[in-house]
């Protein structure tokens, strides 16, 4: 019997019917598993790290306040901040200039996780080939641009909210004062 | 220092016994074995105050937690600093601070550095109890300089302490009670005080910041260089911080260097001078009457050539070279070598010439050594001090800190001898401080000294070995003080005799005294002879060659007593020796193997004259600036003009730059290493912070390759090298250590001086005839002031907002007699002509006497006339007599 069975699946080439399986029923039911990448694109997962973003608040000032901390998270050296005072509203801090090195980022997020303010977004962008990587060197704007077309919906201004847990980088007027 | 037997005592720390001396405090006993806990308001330079709370610690046998910056040790005390019921205590001390702290950590420029974050890293839970609304004070204005930001504040009261025990200056004070305490100062305008930046420095948090480098920078990003601060002779350790090869700011760290932490306006303020866009870039050579950029190889072949055509066919004695002594003692070492063998000759001068000879000078006839017999150690620890014609405060603020160190901490007696009135105001006054003070003219030092020195052989207190060692010098000032009669010196000084013998009384009767001269005796007529004087009197009274006594004379750049050393004064070979000391030369032509040029050398007046007189045909300037810093009347411009080829090494385009044949661009302090000799001798590292601005060179490579291009090689790998060439000539050039080792008189010298070299000038030195004086004219007195010194500080940014114009202080008394008041137009004249500027009325002016900062003079400066001292050859140009009136 078994004699008979092995000389049978030798005659069929039954390992190779084996081997073939996923092949041969693909095979029967076309269906496939490349995207047609232009036309059709995949669905990102929830979690997607993609090109990094300057965000802002609601009422369209930026949220970032030059704190230099996701400079010194960036285990490549992609981020470089130069912070100043805000012109005219002294003692209140900003990124006067914000560059990223889009060519050494490992999307890892640690800026993001860095930032005490939720400045810093990761988008579902990817598509950022480009022909000249110096193009890839991004300044503020561009990474506010990118933070507006991703995040349509802004968080509302912190200002004064939650001044029992920590308030900074608010202008010296309109504070409400303690309660004697 | 006098050495005294401490007591000590054995305790235990965390299981660690120890022996410590008596009187330790529990908190730095347990650093020394390494145990840190944790404190805000405990600094060591400031009285225990215990306010923070912070530093709790158990002590066996007490039952409370005890403050371990306020107990003394005590024999056999058994403490724990990390039990269970510490670290509750701790973590409860840190959640109060918390509750009204605004953690804004990110947007605060102590964040990385900050006292509060460390310590809340470690001890404290994340979550807060407290759902209050945290406390919030509201600004009243935003400083230009000094920014506070009082939501912040831990209320340690650190800078306040500082300010005041320190400083003296108390300008801060706590206003309100517990958590509305909020650091103030006084008045409603903005802060006016010293600007020291040490509140700044003190502060363990944020509250306090620098508004000059706010926000540019994170403390991890900063590169650190510790250098030495070129803006007065007291040599401070600065640290530079920068990022990017860009100065951020500067710091100074307790402990280090001889200002152990301390700085003034200039020193925390002044970094912004080296980095100014005015800094020249390139060499400029004059084309066709302009001065055009070139490269350096054609500069520096142009230099060259036209050196050697020179020397050609007019020989090297048409030659002469001054160099500025802010320069490194490499720097000013090479200019002397390259003035003697590549050019051959000894018509070298540097801007020590302006005060710095008379006090060698002084130093050297009577104690036979050119250095300090003290150090700031000894100032400090002194039971008496004699202040004359410093104005410490404002000249040399460090030493300044020293003397009021003794005054307030250790109780010595201040004698002031200085154009001062005491009175309280916004910046220090060392006469307020003063035992026994004695206002008096610039001109006026010498009566009050005489005064003093008649006084101490009048009552008696001439030291008894002195009579017996040299009675004959003892007799011949005895006839010379007998001569001056006591009106005559109350009429002088307006001091009663009674004031004298009480002031000669109490400097006399102490074991340790230092007089401490300035600005006001080195650089005005009769100066080494006043400072002679001066040593008169501490020999007199047996103070002269005791450890810890002696004269100290300020220096008021920071490399003067170094261009000395180097042999960059006219007089001195390196060592510094004599130029004719036949000994001197062998040896430094052994060591150099090269033969000295022969013939005399120029100061700088001389150099001038000849210039005038056109036998000078070439001059070389390092950083000197005679037609921007000499007055009028002094004629340099019309000196350089005859001069046939004039180099400038400069660092900026100056008034004499622009007249230049060549301007070669040189490197600030900032980037370049080296070494400076502060003015008590301390021989202190410089090193860059910085990489060269623009195309600027290091002083001494310029030197090393225009002797290359001259045919005399003078070739070095670095700065070190240099160094290396110096120690093997001049002595005190090792490897210094923390403090400097003050120099012993040198016991020949001082019996020369004792058996007959008083003779020589000892009449003219005892004589006093009272100046004529026009009537109705003040006595100007062109001065430093606290916030600028040297030739760049008009430069620096943060300078120019505490000072950027000059006034003219009046006293209270002239000002209402004159009509003037603060803010009015005045006009200043005399016969060499006029000046308008600005009145202000100070009442720590004396009457008669008006003062206009040095560093904004130029109006002013053409009203002085130069007089030059015979003997040493020191212009001196700092004070005449004018008419001041309303401008109309």
């Amino acid at each position: 019997m078994t004699k008979f069975t092995a000389w049978i699946k030798t005659i069929i080439f039954y390992e190779i019917l084996v081997g073939m399986k996923a092949t041969l029923s693909h095979l029967l039911h076309y269906k496939p598993i490349t995207l047609q990448y232009p036309h059709e694109k995949r669905t990102l997962p929830d979690s997607y790290r993609g090109m990094l973003a300057l965000l802002r608040y609601d009422d369209g000032t930026e949220k970032c306040v030059g704190c230099d901390l996701c400079e010194a998270a960036c285990p490549s050296r992609v981020i470089k901040v130069f912070s100043a005072e805000v012109p005219g509203e002294p003692t209140k801090r900003y990124a006067k200039e914000y560059y990223m090195d889009m060519t050494r980022c490992l999307f890892c997020g640690l800026c993001v996780d860095a930032c005490p303010v939720d400045a810093l977004g990761m988008t579902r962008e990817f598509e950022w080939a480009v022909y000249d990587k110096r193009q890839l060197r991004l300044n503020k704007e561009q990474l506010l641009a990118i933070g507006d077309r991703s995040y349509p919906v802004r968080e509302k201004r912190l200002e004064f909210q939650h001044p029992n847990v920590a308030f900074f980088n608010v202008a010296f007027k309109g504070l409400p004062e303690k309660e004697s | 220092m006098p050495n005294v037997a401490v007591e000590t005592v054995k305790l235990t720390i965390d299981g660690q016994s120890l022996t410590v001396p008596k009187g330790t405090l529990v908190i730095e006993a347990a650093r020394q074995v390494g145990v840190m806990v944790p404190h805000f308001c405990y600094h060591p330079k400031l009285k225990p105050d215990a306010n923070c709370r912070m530093c709790l610690v158990e002590i066996e046998k007490i039952p409370k937690l005890q403050t371990a910056c306020s107990t003394p040790v005590a024999e056999g005390m058994v403490v724990r600093t990390a039990t269970t019921v510490v670290n509750e205590a701790h973590k409860s001390v840190l959640e109060f601070i918390l509750a009204n702290h605004p953690l804004d950590c990110p947007v605060c420029d102590q964040g990385g550095r900050c006292d509060l974050q460390d310590f809340s890293h470690e001890y404290t839970p994340t979550t807060s109890r407290f759902i209050e609304v945290k406390r919030v004070f509201q600004k009243e204005y935003f400083s230009p300089l000094i920014e506070k930001q009082m939501n912040r504040c831990v209320q340690c009261l650190r800078c306040v302490r500082y300010c005041d025990e320190v400083m003296d200056v108390k300008a801060l004070a706590p206003v309100n009670r517990g958590t509305m305490t909020e650091i103030k100062h006084f008045g409603t305008h903005e802060l006016d005080c010293e600007f020291c930046g040490g509140c700044i420095q003190i502060c363990p948090v944020g509250a306090i910041t620098s508004r000059l480098s706010m926000y540019e920078f994170r403390p991890w990003m900063l590169k650190r260089a510790d250098t030495v601060c070129t803006y007065c002779g007291d040599g401070c350790q600065i640290t530079l911080q920068t990022k990017d090869n860009q100065l951020i700011e500067v710091n100074s760290s307790l402990g280090a260097g001889r200002n152990n932490g301390d700085l003034c306006a200039r020193g925390y303020f002044g970094y912004h001078a080296t980095t100014h866009p005015d800094r020249l870039t390139t060499p400029l050579v004059r084309r066709d009457g302009r001065l055009v950029p070139a490269t350096w190889d054609e500069a520096l072949e142009y230099v060259a050539e036209t050196f050697a055509q020179l020397k050609l066919k007019h020989g090297a004695q048409v030659f002469a070279g001054v160099i500025t002594a802010r320069c490194t003692n490499e720097d000013l070492y090479l200019f002397q070598k390259f003035m003697r063998l590549a050019v051959g000759t000894n018509k070298l001068d540097s801007s020590a010439r302006y005060g710095q000879v008379n006090a060698v000078r002084a130093l050297c006839r009577i104690q036979g050594t050119h250095r300090w017999p003290v150090t700031f150690e000894d100032i400090a620890a002194a039971e008496a001090l004699l202040l004359v014609g410093t104005n410490i405060t404002e000249a040399n603020p460090i030493t300044g800190l020293r003397v009021k160190e003794a005054v307030k901490k250790h109780g010595a007696t201040l004698l002031t001898v200085e154009s001062l009135q005491p009175t309280v105001g916004t910046i220090s006054n060392i006469a307020n401080l003063a035992a026994h003070h004695f206002t008096a003219h610039p001109d006026q030092y010498k009566p009050v000294v005489l005064g003093l020195i008649k006084a101490v052989i009048e009552e008696g207190l001439a030291d008894q070995p002195l009579s017996q060692k040299a009675p004959a010098y003892l007799q011949a000032i005895r006839d010379a003080v007998h001569a001056l009669s006591w009106p005559t010196i109350e009429a002088a000084t307006g001091s009663s005799a009674a004031s004298f013998k009480e002031a000669a009384r109490a400097f006399a009767r102490t074991a340790r005294a230092v007089i401490i001269v300035g600005a006001g005796v080195l650089r005005e007529p009769g100066a080494s002879g006043l400072a002679a004087t001066l040593q008169d009197l501490l020999l007199l009274t047996g103070h002269h060659g005791r450890p810890g006594c002696g004269l100290a004379p300020l220096a008021e750049q920071n490399n003067d007593q170094g261009a000395v050393e180097m042999g960059t004064v006219t007089e001195c070979l390196p060592g510094p020796c004599d130029l004719d000391d036949q000994e001197a030369r062998a040896r430094v032509s052994a060591l150099w193997q090269e033969d000295l040029p022969q013939g005399p050398g120029l100061t700088i007046p001389e150099i001038l004259e000849e210039a005038r007189g056109k036998t000078l045909k070439a001059l070389y300037l390092v950083g000197e600036d005679p037609v921007g810093s000499l007055p009028e009347s002094a004629r340099a411009k019309e000196a350089l003009e005859g001069v046939e080829f004039l180099v400038c090494q400069e660092l900026f385009l100056t008034e004499t730059a622009q007249m230049a044949h060549v301007v070669l661009p040189a490197c600030s302090y900032a980037e370049k290493d080296g070494t400076f000799t502060n003015t008590e001798g301390h021989v202190q590292q410089v090193r860059h912070a910085i990489e060269p601005v623009g195309e600027s060179r290091p002083d001494w490579e310029i030197f090393s390759d225009l002797a290359g291009l001259m045919g005399y090689p003078l070739e070095y790998g670095d700065a070190k090298d240099l160094l290396k060439e110096i120690r093997a000539l001049v002595p005190g050039y090792n490897l210094p250590g923390p403090t400097p080792k003050p120099s012993r008189p040198d016991h020949t010298a001082v019996d020369r001086y004792l058996q007959q070299g008083y003779a020589e000038d000892l009449g003219e030195r005892y004589r006093y005839t009272p100046p004529v004086k026009a009537a109705g004219r003040l006595t100007l007195l062109v001065d430093q002031s606290l916030f600028h010194s040297g030739k760049f500080s008009t430069k620096a940014k943060g300078l120019l907002h505490l000072q950027a114009e000059g006034a003219v202080s009046l006293n209270p008394a002239d000002a209402a007699r004159l009509g003037i008041v603060e803010g009015d137009r005045v006009l200043l004249s005399n016969e060499l002509g006029h000046c308008r500027t600005t009145a202000k009325v100070w009442d720590r002016i004396p009457a008669g006497l008006c003062r206009f900062p040095e560093h904004f003079d130029q109006e002013a400066r053409r009203l002085l006339s130069v007089s030059i001292d015979v003997a040493t050859g020191v212009p001196y140009y700092r004070s005449a007599q004018v008419k001041v009136e309303k401008a109309q």
